[in-house]
């Protein structure tokens, strides 16, 4: 499903290089949890970046169901992205001045759906993401787990197999943090792959999760932890 | 890919960020306003200008001495006539008439209404002029300006003239010409030719100029060389150096209008620029969003294309209305006299409507190529960078 090779990533500044990642090989299978835990810096954010395509390796590859994202065209970056991907952001990125159910139908406009059609497919999202009771409310208008779920819907809206998740918790209190947690064993249960870089001690014991890899320095540490 | 859904998006981003918008539309509006009601009050008067010289006789001759006018002999209309190809010709007495006490000037136009020519030119001036009464009375036909100013000094009925002699000479005012020649007839005076001569001082057998046509375009450098040979202090002038001449005076004044015009759009324009390239700004991360949430660079140029068109059609259907209104409906207040020069007295021109083709898509491309390169450049300079650095 993901495939990580020889993957580097290097930042120049002033002729000063950083290596943010350094020799990451990883292999995701369809339907795996995978947590990426490890402090500020340590590379998990930009990894998972890598995944969705959002920034471009140094050098190595990505594969995405056999497709090097990194490398495709824009045209069909982009396509990869909108089918196969759901990113969910710390600070949620949603469009302030519109509504729910405007911020979760954006990842289809491009599709050629048309509206009848992208309407259906969001009611379904924010009924699984149990956002539809504020579908009209503005984003600018929520709070901090509201805004999370609606997050998760746009998400989840055009049905992608791999979510990527982004220190989910950081904005959250501990109840939305387990809210969360919840949506995210549903979304195990229903087969998806799921990604998620974070820090937060609470993702160390979920049941669903297959496997925790600590990341230090832009590297995995040995001795990765595996869930049973 | 332009489904329903797209323009739906389309719709919701420019009514859910209206107050984004709206600054721009206002500032849009107000450049392309100030813009059409120069091009519209530009090309008005060049259309007004084309219509009275086409009245105006092709060549004028008068009598030049020291580079001055001169009374011209009444006896070069003869010679004029002896010289193949030579039509229509036709003395002319005109002259300023200054009201001293107000330091204020008329324009005596004296007419000879029995000439063929004269009479149709009038004719086209004002419709159902009684000439015969006209004639028998001494009588003017005077311009708006004229009419009010008089009548502000209580001259309702008629006015006395001071001759050069020092004599009284009272004319009584036939009648006001109509307000769509104020143009040119706002503090304009016609009466007989040999009325004017007495109040202007010109002798029975001298005039200001002599008018004359030459059909046969061809012919027009020959008649002129001609012509010139006459006299040593002979000066001609044909139409189309007069016209030029105006021409040249209204695009010099258009001119200044547009540099300054260019310098407000060039001010605006690197502020829009400005605003999308702005390593945080809002446009930018909406841009790297876009992107993440699977738009590609193609639609993200397209919604940001349409946003920009359906912007600048708003902006420029509402400058151009509200010029028209300003220009040929209130008769451009304020930008009249900067166009016009001060006047001499009140006048209520009215700018005749001309909507040219190539006016309005002058107006559109000179406003819309900047407004939407100064949108679209920084927009795909954002949407080419990765979507998390546009997100930053």
């Amino acid at each position: 499903m993901i495939q990580i090779e020889n993957l580097y990533k290097t930042f120049q500044h002033e002729n000063t290089s950083t290596t943010v990642l350094n020799n990451i090989n990883l292999h995701i299978q369809q339907g795996e949890c995978i947590i990426l835990k490890g402090v500020s810096g340590s590379g998990k954010t930009t990894l998972l970046s890598m995944m969705a395509g959002l920034d471009k390796p140094s050098s190595g590859k990505i594969l995405i169901e056999g497709e090097p994202i990194s490398k495709l065209p824009d045209l069909f970056a982009s396509q990869l992205r909108a089918k196969k991907i759901g990113m969910i952001f710390q600070h949620f990125n949603l469009f302030d001045h519109l509504s729910v159910r405007e911020n979760v139908m954006i990842p289809l406009i491009p599709s050629g759906l048309n509206i009848n059609e992208i309407n259906q497919k969001v009611t379904q999202s924010l009924n699984l993401a149990n956002i539809s009771h504020k579908k009209e409310a503005l984003a600018s208008h929520l709070s901090g787990g509201e805004k999370q779920r609606t997050a998760i819907a746009r998400a989840l809206v055009a049905n992608p197999n791999i979510i990527l998740c982004d220190e989910p918790t950081a904005n959250l209190d501990r109840t939305n943090s387990l809210l969360f947690i919840e949506i995210l064993k549903e979304l195990h249960n229903l087969g998806k792959t799921i990604v998620v870089a974070t820090h937060d001690p609470l993702f160390d014991n979920v049941s669903f999760s297959n496997t925790i890899i600590p990341m230090q320095e832009g590297t995995i540490v040995e001795g990765t932890v595996v869930n049973e | 890919m332009l489904n329903n859904a797209f323009f739906h998006f389309l719709t919701l981003q420019l009514f859910k960020e209206r107050s984004k918008h709206i600054g721009i539309i206002i500032i849009s509006v107000l450049i392309l306003f100030l813009l059409s009601s120069v091009l519209f009050i530009s090309s008005s008067l060049r259309h007004s200008l084309n219509e009275t010289l086409q009245v105006q006789p092709d060549f004028v001759i008068s009598k030049v001495q020291g580079g001055e006018n001169r009374a011209t002999p009444l006896t070069w209309s003869n010679e004029l006539l002896n010289i193949y190809g030579i039509t229509h010709v036709s003395p002319r007495v005109y002259g300023r008439y200054f009201f001293k006490s107000k330091a204020k000037s008329f324009l005596i136009v004296g007419v000879d209404f029995l000439d063929e020519q004269a009479h149709k030119n009038l004719q086209k001036l004002i419709e159902n002029i009684d000439i015969k009464t006209f004639l028998t009375q001494n009588s003017m036909l005077v311009g708006e300006g004229v009419k009010e100013y008089l009548a502000h000094n209580f001259y309702d009925k008629s006015y006395n003239f001071l001759t050069p002699k020092g004599e009284f000479k009272t004319v009584k005012i036939f009648q006001t010409l109509p307000t769509k020649t104020n143009l040119i007839g706002n503090d304009m005076m016609i009466m007989p030719m040999d009325l004017a001569r007495e109040i202007l001082g010109y002798g029975e057998d001298e005039v200001t100029d002599i008018g004359f046509n030459v059909p046969n375009p061809d012919e027009w450098t020959m008649i002129n060389d001609k012509v010139s040979a006459l006299h040593y202090d002979v000066r001609v002038v044909n139409k189309k150096e007069v016209q030029q001449s105006y021409e040249h005076l209204y695009n010099y004044k258009g001119g200044v209008f547009l540099m300054l015009f260019l310098i407000l759009l060039s001010t605006f324009m690197l502020i829009l620029y400005q605003r999308y390239s702005m390593v945080h700004s809002n446009e930018r991360r909406h841009i790297g969003l876009l992107r993440a949430l699977g738009w590609s660079i193609h639609d993200v140029l397209k919604l940001k294309l349409l946003e920009t068109l359906s912007i600048v059609f708003i902006s420029f259907i509402l400058g151009v209305v509200t010029a028209y209104i300003y220009v040929f409906i209130f008769s451009a207040p304020l930008l009249k006299e900067l166009f016009l020069g001060g006047q001499n007295l009140t006048s209520t021109i009215k700018f005749t409507p001309v909507l040219d083709f190539s006016v309005l898509s002058s107006i559109f491309f000179i406003y819309a190529l900047p407004f939407i390169s100064a949108v679209l450049i920084p927009v795909w300079r954002v949407a080419i960078t990765d979507p998390k650095e546009a997100m930053l």
